[in-house]
């Protein structure tokens, strides 16, 4: 078969630079090796944001501003000339309100964000699993495109790459090229309930990331959850709870099926975002199988209150 | 007015429509604006609807009106154009023929455009033939069938056969054919490459259709579609001549035209060249007798006349023309098959005994029967559908129902509030719904059943709950239940989630048997029991 795991161009950048950074910090590091370890010691302790609205008119499009404004701004994960890519759960031609899917305000107001930090392009791109131009129009992930400017990709099949994951379970599989193609990963789940996976979170919205056999990879659904969240390993994660579905997941399709809950939560920490989202369904990060193997793998902590936590409430 | 200035109208006329109905064709599809106005769309105000009257040219079609009207008793909307039709052809003959119909026009082209045939080859050729007589044969064979509620009309109909032979082989073909090369450009190491692939898909999608498109037997149309193309090599416009059954019905209104071909015996010089140029070998030549109801109105023989010894006039009071050439033959052929097709078509017991388990039909399709009356089998409904579910069906429907639609589970589905099909089926087979009916009601076509045999869960294969999580109702038709399974290879027992299906809330919608990671016989399969169209079909006592 004729795939490339890894592109020559890739793999010399790549090389570079490792090397090239290697040689940096060896250089850098040397004289102030205690400045150093002490900067790098408290920047890599990782924060978990929730913003509530409490105030029954509250705006999502503040709220998120103020989560992200608590986090220290979005410039800190999206620097000038960037090409980020937003991945929304946008794979059921549903409309917002039934929360199948994530809300355009908050995906608004996200690429809004990207783009005021200088962005060179903002995409959104998810491989959807109902038609794709269905998908688009119906959860106002189409509007959101044409309102901002941002590109939404559609998932043809030729942009279906078959790349090395290096998973536990998981070796090589086509991914959704878009989504690898990006200086700045900003994954944007919805929160759902899930009959197999118990909840639908930051990390499996990856799923919605690769193309192939993906049915069957429910057959190993949380150790592939892992790999997938491993492989992508997004800049941050910022879990749409503004409305979440509580029965019927993940498709639901009635308004019954819909709790409001009006929270947002964003974390660096792929891991915690998702523990600290199973609250919002009164179950513990330890109830959800890939949550916890998350953790087993270092992909994060499920810890979340040790992380630097903050509440944003409107 | 001069011959040339009405060739060239003639011409204008022709190419305009050609493209109308190619441009109808091509956006006969889910509307390219996805940027929907969401906030309206969640209340379920606004429907995805197309943008264009793509049933435009079926509208126009008197003979699709007409068999419409006597087999399934519908006065279809919009057909008031098919009436205008009939008046037309009424005044001026087969003049749709000749400057409207777009199939015509393409016969037209492969015919003029660099004939097979020489001088006296073609004046041969253009000579009248006894087989003209044949689309009469047609023509009653589908009105009296259309009587006793077979309507096989669209097999033939020239605005059927040229929509289903575009949409559904010509187009995809291309389509496929370009997708390839795109698709092997996109798998290159060379950026630019990349791109061109991206930008050339964006361009070429919203026409030959996204991804690779299928059609079952479409290659079969193909075939046909361009030997029907080849036979204007032997004799120019052949089937407008031979076949068209909408040429014939035309043949015979037009039969009081009055606009008519006038000629001057005095002045012809037998040169023969009105014959070389007739299209439609209506016996132009002075010294025969014009046939009104074969000559398509192309004016190349007044063209081409260079003594002017034919002449086009209007003639107020109407005169009659010859009586068309039909033939007893012809006639009573036609009688003969119209009456016992009908009767042969329902032996299969498709309509009155068993139907195909596999027969799904599309979402607001009326009862068997009546579908049989009124299904033009024009493929817009399958070039419509945003999932490619919808095929022409071979053998479920039995022969009366060969090339109608049936959905193939395997192939695509039935998405939960698309609602295009019943929108753009021009005789009404397909009933028009709303998103909130079509959820409401619910639109049944179908029901879905588990093979416990090759379910994962069930045999003991791995864990798997695909065909419960695409589930699109609320509450979900397939549930889970918790069960012990013993685990191959290693025997050992362990806890699993089982699918069950719910017959009274499953619609057959059939994405869990799109989906179900058991290819080939997926582990779930959609049959057409219990599909709302049907009584007979019911498999709970409540409905």
């Amino acid at each position: 078969m004729n795939y490339h795991p890894i592109t020559r161009r890739q793999s010399i950048k790549k090389l570079f630079k490792i090397s090239g950074g290697l040689a940096l910090t060896g250089v850098m590091t040397w004289p102030f090796q205690k400045t150093i370890s002490a900067w790098a010691g408290s920047t890599r302790k990782k924060f978990i944001i929730e913003g509530i609205g409490q105030d029954p008119e509250y705006s999502v499009r503040t709220l998120a501003r103020k989560v992200f404004e608590a986090a220290g701004g979005i410039q800190k994960f999206v620097s000038r000339q960037d090409v980020v890519v937003i991945k929304p759960n946008i794979s059921w031609a549903r409309p917002p309100d039934l929360a199948a899917t994530t809300n355009p305000e908050v995906l608004e107001a996200v690429v809004e964000l990207c783009q005021e930090a200088g962005a060179k392009k903002v995409r959104i791109a998810d491989h959807t699993i109902h038609d794709a131009r269905r998908c688009f129009a119906i959860t106002g992930a189409g509007m959101v495109a044409k309102k901002t400017g941002a590109d939404l990709v559609y998932p043809r099949s030729s942009l279906m790459r078959n790349m090395k994951l290096r998973g536990h379970r998981l070796d090589v599989w086509p991914v959704f090229l878009p989504l690898v193609e990006a200086d700045k990963v900003i994954n944007l789940p919805v929160a759902k309930v899930h009959s197999l996976s118990g909840l639908t979170l930051g990390m499996k919205n990856w799923i919605g990331a690769v193309g192939g056999r993906r049915s069957a990879l429910h057959q190993d659904i949380h150790l592939t959850i892992v790999d997938l969240a491993q492989f992508f390993n997004p800049t941050i994660t910022l879990i749409d709870a503004t409305r979440i579905m509580v029965a019927n997941g993940p498709s639901g399709g009635s308004r019954s099926d819909v709790a409001v809950s009006n929270r947002l939560i964003l974390s660096d920490d792929p891991v915690a975002a998702d523990a600290k989202a199973a609250g919002l369904f009164n179950l513990q990060p330890q109830d959800i199988g890939f949550i916890t193997l998350g953790e087993k793998w270092g992909l994060g902590t499920t810890e979340f209150q040790k992380l630097r936590e903050h509440k944003v409430i409107i | 007015m001069k011959a040339t200035h009405l060739v060239w109208i003639r011409r204008v006329s022709q190419a305009f429509f050609l493209i109308l109905f190619i441009f109808l064709l091509i956006e006969s599809r889910l509307p390219q604006d996805i940027y929907l106005d969401y906030s309206i769309a969640l209340n379920g105000e606004q429907e995805i609807q197309l943008d264009y009257p793509v049933t435009y040219f079926f509208q126009i079609d008197p003979l699709i009106w007409i068999t419409s009207l006597i087999s399934g008793h519908q006065w279809i909307k919009g057909f008031g154009w098919a009436f205008g039709i009939v008046v037309l052809t009424f005044f001026f003959g087969r003049i749709f023929c000749g400057f409207i119909c777009p199939l015509g026009t393409l016969h037209h082209m492969v015919s003029y455009i660099r004939p097979a045939l020489k001088k006296q080859d073609m004046i041969h050729a253009n000579q009248k033939h006894a087989s003209q007589r044949f689309k009469y044969f047609l023509l009653i064979l589908f009105l009296i069938a259309a009587v006793l509620g077979l309507n096989l009309t669209g097999l033939l109909d020239p605005m059927a056969f040229c929509f289903r032979s575009l949409a559904l082989a010509v187009f995809p073909g291309i389509g496929t054919g370009i997708k390839e090369l795109l698709d092997l450009s996109a798998q290159s190491d060379i950026k630019i490459l990349n791109y061109i692939s991206y930008s050339g898909e964006v361009l070429v999608s919203p026409v030959f259709g996204y991804g690779y498109k299928a059609f079952k037997s479409a290659w079969f149309m193909g075939v046909l579609f361009l030997f029907i193309l080849f036979l204007n090599r032997i004799r120019p416009r052949f089937w407008c001549r031979t076949l068209c059954p909408l040429g014939a019905l035309l043949g015979l209104l037009g039969r009081f035209s009055i606009l008519r071909l006038e000629k001057d015996l005095e002045k012809c010089t037998n040169c023969s060249l009105c014959l070389q140029s007739c299209q439609g070998a209506a016996s132009p030549i002075p010294g025969q007798e014009w046939d009104a109801s074969e000559c398509m109105f192309c004016f190349n023989c007044f063209n081409a006349c260079p003594e002017d010894a034919i002449v086009f006039k209007l003639r107020w009071p109407k005169e009659v023309s010859k009586t068309p050439d039909m033939g007893r033959r012809a006639v009573l052929g036609g009688l003969l098959a119209g009456l016992s097709f009908p009767f042969l078509g329902r032996l299969d017991g498709r309509v009155h005994t068993v139907s195909d388990a596999r027969l799904i039909r599309p979402p607001g399709s009326l009862p068997e029967k009546d579908f049989l009356k009124l299904c033009q089998r024009c493929g817009l409904c399958m070039k419509v559908c945003p999932t490619n579910a919808i095929n022409p069906a071979l053998t479920e429907a039995g022969m009366a129902g060969f090339w109608t639609p049936n959905l193939i589970m395997i192939q695509g589905y039935c998405e939960y509030t698309c609602i295009l099909c019943g929108g753009v089926c021009p005789t009404g087979a397909i009933r028009k719904l709303s998103g909130k009916e079509k959820i409401e009601s619910p639109i049944r076509i179908g029901s879905a059943h588990i093979d416990r045999g090759r379910c994962l869960p069930w045999s003991g294969n791995g864990p798997c709950i695909v065909c419960e999580e695409h589930c699109p109702t609320s509450p979900k038709a397939i549930r889970l239940k918790e069960g012990q399974s013993s685990w191959l290879p290693a025997g050992k027992a362990v806890n699993v989630k089982l699918p069950y299906v719910d017959l009274e809330s499953c619609v057959g919608c059939g994405i869990c048997e799109y989906k179900c990671p058991v290819k080939g016989n997926p582990a779930i399969r959609v049959i057409s029991a219990g599909e709302s169209r049907s009584v007979a079909n019911q498999i709970l006592l409540k409905l």
